[in-house]
C-alpha cells in the first residue's frame, strides 16, 4: 500500500510542471544568470598593475635613484606599474586625458609631482608611492644631519633594502571569496522552494482542503501512512532536484563548495527536508485557500533569501551583526550560513549549529504537521 | 469601444499583483541608486582601506604607525575572533586585518626578524596599498634606528610623524563633467529596465491571454466588429496601460531626484526609456500571442524579465560583466537601452556628435520593437488561422 | 441493516445543520436523500463517512459503529462525490488504478476490476486521457468509476448529476440501476425528483436537517391528501360558480388563474367525472382537459409549504 500511493504520488508531482519548473528549472537559470553576472566582480578589486607614466625630462634622467626605484617596481611578476616613460608633458596629458595611464610622475626642481585625473585606488597607490620616494629622501637627509657618518655604514644600502615587514596567515583554508554568497542563498532559496511540494501534499491529504483528499480519507488506509508515502516521494523529487542544482554549480559552474563532500551533501539533504515540512506545516497551519498559502511560502522564501544575501549580498552580514535573533530564525539563512561554514571555516562548529537549528526547525514543522494532519474529521468540510 | 474598455477593464482587475511590483520595485531601486550614485569629488582624495588592527604591542612607535597608518586606512572594529574576522573580510567590511605581535617593537629596532600579521583578501588592490604603507612606516623606524641609536622611541615616533607630513604635490586633471550629478538619474533609469518589464509582461500578457482564449477569440471573430479594428483597440489599450506605467515610473525619479529635472540630460533618458517602454509592450505583445494560459505565464514572465537585466547591466554595471556575456547581451533590447542611458549620463555636450551614439542605441531599442511587433502580428494571424 | 443513523446532530456555530436526523438503509435498497439545496444531505454523508465531526448521534454501517480508522468497514464503501474528484496529473486509467490500489493490493485482480470499472462507464477509448482533456460528461463518469472501481457493497453518490447533460444523466442512472442489480446497496443524494423518483426503491426527504418523511414513492404519496390534480380551460367563470364548485364532495381547492381553472381533489375515485359534470350542469363552456397524480414536490409542499426547488 504504501509503494502504490509513493508511486502514484511521484507521479503526480513529477507531472506537475509548474512546480517541477519553480523547483528546478528556475533555480537553475538564475543560477546562470548569477553566474555570468557576477563571475567578474572579484577581479573588480584584484590588483592588477598600474598604468602609470613618467616624463623623461632632464631632471628625470639625473634623478638616478628615482629612475631604478621606478623601473625596480616595474619590473616582474608582482610588479606595482606598467611604466610609460613620455618624452613630453603634452605627450603624459594626452595619453591621460585617453584613460592610457592612470597619472604621470614628473621631477621639477627637485620635487616630484603627480598628475592625475580623478581619485581612486590607482592614483591612491600612485601618490603612496611618490610620498614613499620623498619621505626617504627627508630620513636620509635627516640623518645625515645628525649623523654624517652614517653614509659608511650603509645608509644608501639599508634604504633601498625593500623587505617586507608583513606576512600573510590566513584565517583559514578557504578564499574569502563573497560572490559564493550568492550561490549558496540561491541553493537554500531552491531547498524553501520545496516548500511547495509539501503544500501540494497537504492539500491532497486533508479533506477539508481538496475532495481529492476526501477520497483517501475514506478509503480504508491510514491517513498518516499515505501522508508518509506521499511525503516520500515528494522528498526524494525534491532532494533529486537539488542534487542536479548542486552538481550544475560544481561541475557546470565551478562553484566552490570546500572539501567536505559528505556534509554538503548532507546538508542539501537537511536543506530539502526542512523546505518541505516547512511548506506541509504552513498549509496545515493556515486555513486559508492555496492563493494565501502560495503567498505565504513565497514571502517567506524570497524574503528570507534577501535578507541571507541572495539580492545584496551585505545583507547576510548586516542581519547577523545587527539582529542576530533574525539571522538565526530565517531558515533560508541557516542553509546559507551552513554551506558558508563549510566552505569557510576549517572548524565544524558553526555548521553544527546551523544543522542543529534546522534539525529543531525541521521536529517542530512535522510536529505540528503531525498533531493537525493526525486528525481525522473535520469541523466542516 | 468594448475591446478597448474590456482591456482596461481586465488590467484593472490585476493592479494587485501590478501594484505590488511596482511597490517592491520603487523600494529596490531607491535603496540601490542611492548607494550606487558614485560621490563626486573635485579635489583629489586619497582611497581608504577597511583595516582590522589588532595590536599586542603597546609602544609609541605602534601608536604613531595606527595615526600614520589613518590616512590610508579606515579602522573597522571587530572583535578579535577568528570566526568574526573571517566574516568580515568574507563579507568585505574589512579587506585587511593587520595584528602587531608582542615585542614587534623592540625586536624590528634590534634589527630582529619579526613579522607583523596580515589576514587579507587575496590579490586585492587594497592590500598593495596597505602594504606599502606598513612597509614605509617600518622601513624608516628601522633606519632612523639603526643610524641614530640614541633616539627613544618616543623620539623616533615624533621624528617619523614629522617625516610623514610631507606629501607629494598632486594636481587635478579635471575633465569637464556633466552639468549636475546624474549618477542617481543612470541608475534609476536602468533598474527601471526591471520594472518595466516585471510590469508589462504581466499586465499585458494577461489581457492578451485573456482574450486569445478559444472561445473568446471565436466570439470575438464572429461579431461584425473588424478583425483590425479589434486587434487596433487591443494595442492602443496595451499602449495606455504601457504609458500609465511608465509616467508612475518616471514620476517617482522626479520625486527622488528633482534637482535634475530640468537638465537637458533628463530629455533624453525620458526619450530613451519611453522608446523602451514601446519594446517591451511589443515583446509583451509577442508573449501574450505566443502563450496559451495564465499558468505558465508568471514563469516566462520571471525569465524574460531576469534574464536580460541580469546580462545586461541592469543589475551589475556593464563593466564588470565579461566579454562573451556582452556580447550575448546584444541580442536583447535591454543592452542597447543600458548602453544609451550610460552614454547619456556622461553627455556634457549636445551636438550632434555628441548624441549621435545615443540616436544609434535608440534606433536599434526601435527596431527591436519593429521586430517583435511583425513578430506577434504573424503570431497572432496564424493563430486566427490555425485554429484548433 | 446497511446503514443506520441515529439522532444524528451537527452544528456549525449558530446553524444547526442536521437536526437529529435518522434513517436507515437496508441490504439492497436503492435510497434516495431527497432536499433542497441547503437541507443537509451532503452533511450528513459527510458525518456518516466520518469525514465531518458530528455533535452528537450513533453511526453503523454494516452493523458496525463508524469512526475514521474503522478500515474493514471503509473497505466496502464506495464514494462519488459532487466535485469531481481525480489528479490532473494522472490519466484515467492510472487515476482509476490509483484509487482502487487504495483497497484492492493484488494486482492481477486491481487490474481486472480497473477494467471492469472503464467499461462500465464507457471511457475504454479514453484510458491514456488526462482530465483536463475529457469533456463534463465523461469527467463525471470518471469520477464514478474511482469511487466504484473496487467493487463496494455500499455505494454512496453525492449528487453525482449535478451539471450533467440529459444523456450522460440517463447513462448515471441506467448504471447506478445495475450496480444494484449487482448486488450494492446504494445511498443516492439529489435534490432533482424525477431522478430520485425513477431510480430509488425507498426516499427519505430531509428538510431543514431532519427527515420530514421516508418510504417508497407510493407511500409518501399516500401520506398527502392530494389525490389527484385536475386542470381545465375553462374562457369564462363566476365566481359564484367558483364557490359552488368548491363545495362539491371531494374537492380541496379551486383556483382559476389565467383560463386555467385548477382543481386539487382528495384520494375518491371520480373526482374528474364530478368536476366534468358540474360544468355541464351550469353550461360553462372548457376546452382541454388533463389529470395529473401527485408527484414527490406535492408531498414536500404540502408537509413543508414550499417547493423542492425554487
Amino acid at each position: 500500500m504504501f509503494i502504490h500511493v509513493f508511486i502514484y504520488r511521484f507521479k503526480c508531482l513529477i507531472r506537475d510542471r509548474q512546480m517541477v519548473f519553480w523547483t528546478l528549472l528556475f533555480p537553475l537559470l538564475l543560477a546562470t544568470f548569477f553566474y555570468m553576472a557576477f563571475i567578474n566582480l572579484n577581479s573588480d578589486e584584484t590588483f592588477r598593475p598600474i598604468h602609470a607614466g613618467v616624463i623623461s625630462n632632464a631632471a628625470y634622467q639625473q634623478d638616478q635613484s628615482f629612475r631604478s626605484v621606478l623601473t625596480d617596481v616595474s619590473k616582474g611578476e608582482d610588479r606595482l606599474f606598467n611604466l610609460k616613460v613620455a618624452s613630453s608633458k603634452e605627450k603624459a596629458d594626452q595619453w591621460l586625458k585617453s584613460n592610457r595611464i592612470q597619472g604621470y610622475y614628473f621631477i621639477s626642481g627637485k620635487e616630484l609631482h603627480l598628475t592625475v585625473k580623478g581619485s581612486g585606488m590607482d592614483q591612491s597607490i600612485m601618490k603612496s608611492f611618490a610620498d614613499q620616494y620623498r619621505h626617504d629622501h627627508i630620513a636620509v637627509e635627516d640623518i645625515l644631519q645628525t649623523n654624517p657618518l652614517a653614509l659608511n655604514h650603509g645608509l644608501m644600502a639599508d634604504v633601498s633594502n625593500h623587505q617586507s615587514f608583513v606576512k600573510e596567515t590566513s584565517g583559514g583554508s578557504a578564499e574569502p571569496n563573497n560572490i559564493l554568497n550568492y550561490f549558496y542563498s540561491l541553493i537554500a532559496m531552491a531547498c524553501l522552494y520545496g516548500s511547495f511540494w509539501g503544500m501540494k501534499e497537504i492539500i491532497d491529504i486533508q479533506a477539508d482542503l481538496s475532495d481529492r483528499a476526501a477520497r483517501i480519507n475514506v478509503a480504508p488506509i491510514h491517513k498518516l501512512n499515505a501522508f508518509l508515502a506521499g511525503s516520500c516521494a515528494a522528498l526524494v523529487i525534491l532532494f533529486t532536484e537539488i542534487l542536479i542544482l548542486l552538481a550544475y554549480l560544481h561541475f557546470g559552474l565551478k562553484i566552490n563548495f570546500g572539501n567536505r563532500a559528505g556534509y554538503v551533501l548532507l546538508t542539501a539533504f537537511i536543506g530539502s527536508v526542512l523546505g518541505l515540512s516547512f511548506g506541509a506545516f504552513v498549509s496545515a497551519a493556515v486555513k486559508k485557500g492555496e492563493g494565501v498559502k502560495t503567498a505565504i511560502l513565497m514571502a517567506v522564501s524570497m524574503g528570507g533569501s534577501f535578507l541571507s544575501g541572495m539580492m545584496v549580498m551585505n545583507m547576510k552580514y548586516l542581519v547577523a551583526e545587527y539582529v542576530p535573533l533574525l539571522a538565526w530564525i530565517n531558515p533560508v539563512n541557516l542553509l546559507t550560513d551552513a554551506f558558508y561554514s563549510l566552505y569557510y571555516y576549517d572548524s565544524l562548529q558553526r555548521y553544527a549549529l546551523n544543522m542543529g537549528m534546522m534539525c529543531a526547525f525541521i521536529v517542530l514543522f512535522c510536529a505540528g504537521t503531525y498533531q493537525i494532519v493526525r486528525r481525522w474529521n473535520y469541523a466542516s468540510l | 469601444m468594448p475591446v478597448f474598455n474590456l482591456c482596461l477593464k481586465i488590467i484593472r482587475k490585476n493592479w494587485i499583483s501590478i501594484s505590488i511590483y511596482l511597490a517592491i520595485f520603487l523600494v529596490i531601486s531607491v535603496l540601490l541608486s542611492t548607494n550606487s550614485a558614485p560621490k563626486e569629488t573635485h579635489n583629489f582624495s586619497q582611497e581608504k582601506a577597511k583595516l582590522v588592527f589588532i595590536s599586542k604591542d603597546h609602544t609609541p612607535l605602534t601608536e604613531g604607525f595606527r595615526k600614520e597608518l589613518a590616512k590610508s586606512a579606515t579602522f573597522v572594529k571587530i572583535p578579535d575572533n577568528t570566526e568574526k574576522l573571517q566574516d568580515a573580510l568574507f563579507f568585505r567590511q574589512a579587506t585587511y586585518i593587520l595584528r602587531i605581535p608582542k615585542g614587534f617593537t623592540e625586536n624590528v629596532l634590534n634589527g630582529g626578524s619579526m613579522q607583523l600579521e596580515k589576514t587579507i583578501v587575496p590579490n586585492s588592490a587594497e592590500n598593495a596599498y596597505v602594504d606599502l604603507s606598513v612597509n614605509q612606516y617600518w622601513r624608516l623606524a628601522k633606519l632612523y634606528a639603526k643610524h641614530e641609536p640614541q633616539l627613544s622611541e618616543k623620539q623616533l615616533a615624533d621624528k617619523l610623524s614629522a617625516n610623514f607630513s610631507h606629501n607629494t604635490p598632486i594636481e587635478m586633471k579635471a575633465q569637464i563633467r556633466a552639468k549636475t550629478d546624474q549618477g542617481f538619474s543612470m541608475y534609476y533609469f536602468n533598474f527601471l529596465a526591471y520594472t518595466l518589464s516585471a510590469v508589462l509582461i504581466l499586465g499585458i500578457s494577461t489581457v492578451m491571454i485573456v482574450f486569445n482564449k478559444n472561445d473568446l477569440r471565436r466570439r470575438n471573430f464572429c461579431s461584425p466588429v473588424h478583425a483590425s479594428s479589434i486587434n487596433s483597440q487591443m494595442i492602443l489599450a496595451n499602449l495606455l496601460f504601457a504609458a500609465i506605467s511608465w509616467v508612475i515610473l518616471v514620476g517617482f525619479c522626479f520625486i527622488f531626484d528633482s534637482k535634475n529635472i530640468m537638465t537637458p540630460n533628463m530629455i533624453y533618458f525620458l526619450l530613451n526609456s519611453a522608446v523602451f517602454t514601446l519594446c517591451i509592450s511589443c515583446i509583451s505583445y509577442l508573449i501574450g500571442n505566443l502563450l496559451g494560459n495564465l499558468r505558465n505565464m508568471s514563469a516566462v514572465c520571471n525569465v524574460v524579465t531576469l534574464g536580460p537585466c541580469f546580462i545586461s547591466g541592469v543589475f551589475v554595471p556593464q563593466q564588470f560583466l565579461g566579454e562573451t556575456i556582452l556580447k550575448i547581451a546584444r541580442f536583447t533590447p535591454t543592452y542597447w537601452y543600458v548602453q544609451a542611458n550610460d552614454e547619456i549620463s556622461q553627455l556634457t555636450r549636445f551636438t550632434w556628435t555628441d548624441l549621435s551614439p545615443v540616436f544609434y542605441n535608440i534606433a536599434v531599442l526601435i527596431g527591436f520593437s519593429l521586430a517583435f511587433l511583425a513578430l506577434s502580428l504573424v503570431v497572432g494571424k496564424r493563430k486566427r488561422l490555425t485554429d484548433r | 441493516m446497511i446503514i443506520q443513523v441515529k439522532n444524528l446532530v451537527k452544528r456549525y456555530g449558530d446553524l444547526v445543520a442536521l437536526d437529529h436526523l435518522s434513517f436507515n438503509v437496508k441490504e439492497g435498497e436503492i435510497v434516495g436523500l431527497l432536499g433542497p439545496n441547503g437541507s443537509g444531505k451532503s452533511t450528513a454523508i459527510h458525518c456518516i463517512l466520518s469525514l465531518l465531526k458530528y455533535d452528537k448521534g450513533d453511526i453503523e454501517i454494516f452493523g458496525k459503529k463508524m469512526t475514521p480508522d474503522a478500515y474493514d468497514v471503509k473497505r466496502d464503501i464506495g464514494l462519488v462525490m459532487q466535485n469531481v474528484a481525480v489528479f490532473d496529473e494522472l490519466t484515467v486509467y492510472e487515476n482509476i488504478n490509483y484509487f482502487c490500489g487504495l483497497y484492492v493490493r493484488d494486482r492481477a485482480e486491481r487490474k481486472r476490476l480497473v477494467d471492469e470499472a472503464i467499461a462500465f462507464v464507457e471511457l475504454e477509448a479514453f484510458k491514456k486521457f488526462y482530465p483536463k482533456k475529457l469533456s463534463g460528461g465523461l469527467l463525471r463518469r470518471l469520477n464514478i468509476a474511482c469511487g466504484i472501481a473496487h467493487k463496494p457493497k455500499l455505494i454512496i453518490l453525492d449528487e453525482p448529476t449535478v451539471a450533467v447533460d440529459p444523456q450522460s444523466r440517463n447513462k448515471i442512472l441506467e448504471g447506478i440501476e445495475h450496480l444494484n442489480a449487482q448486488g450494492a446497496t446504494i445511498v443516492y443524494t439529489s435534490h432533482y425528483m424525477e431522478e430520485v423518483e425513477q431510480i430509488c426503491s425507498r426516499i427519505v426527504i430531509i428538510d431543514k436537517g431532519r427527515v420530514i418523511a421516508s418510504g417508497t414513492k407510493e407511500e409518501l404519496k399516500a401520506m398527502i391528501t392530494l389525490g389527484e390534480k385536475i386542470t381545465v380551460e375553462v374562457f369564462t367563470i363566476e365566481e359564484d360558480q367558483l364557490r359552488v364548485l368548491r363545495e362539491q364532495p371531494g374537492i380541496m381547492s379551486v383556483d382559476y388563474v389565467s383560463k386555467q381553472l385548477i382543481i386539487k381533489s382528495d384520494k375518491g375515485n371520480n373526482n374528474l367525472e364530478i368536476v366534468l359534470e358540474f360544468l355541464k350542469a351550469n353550461h360553462i363552456g372548457f376546452g382541454r382537459i388533463y389529470s395529473e397524480l401527485p408527484t414527490l414536490n406535492d408531498v414536500f409542499l404540502e408537509i413543508t409549504g414550499k417547493q423542492l426547488r425554487d
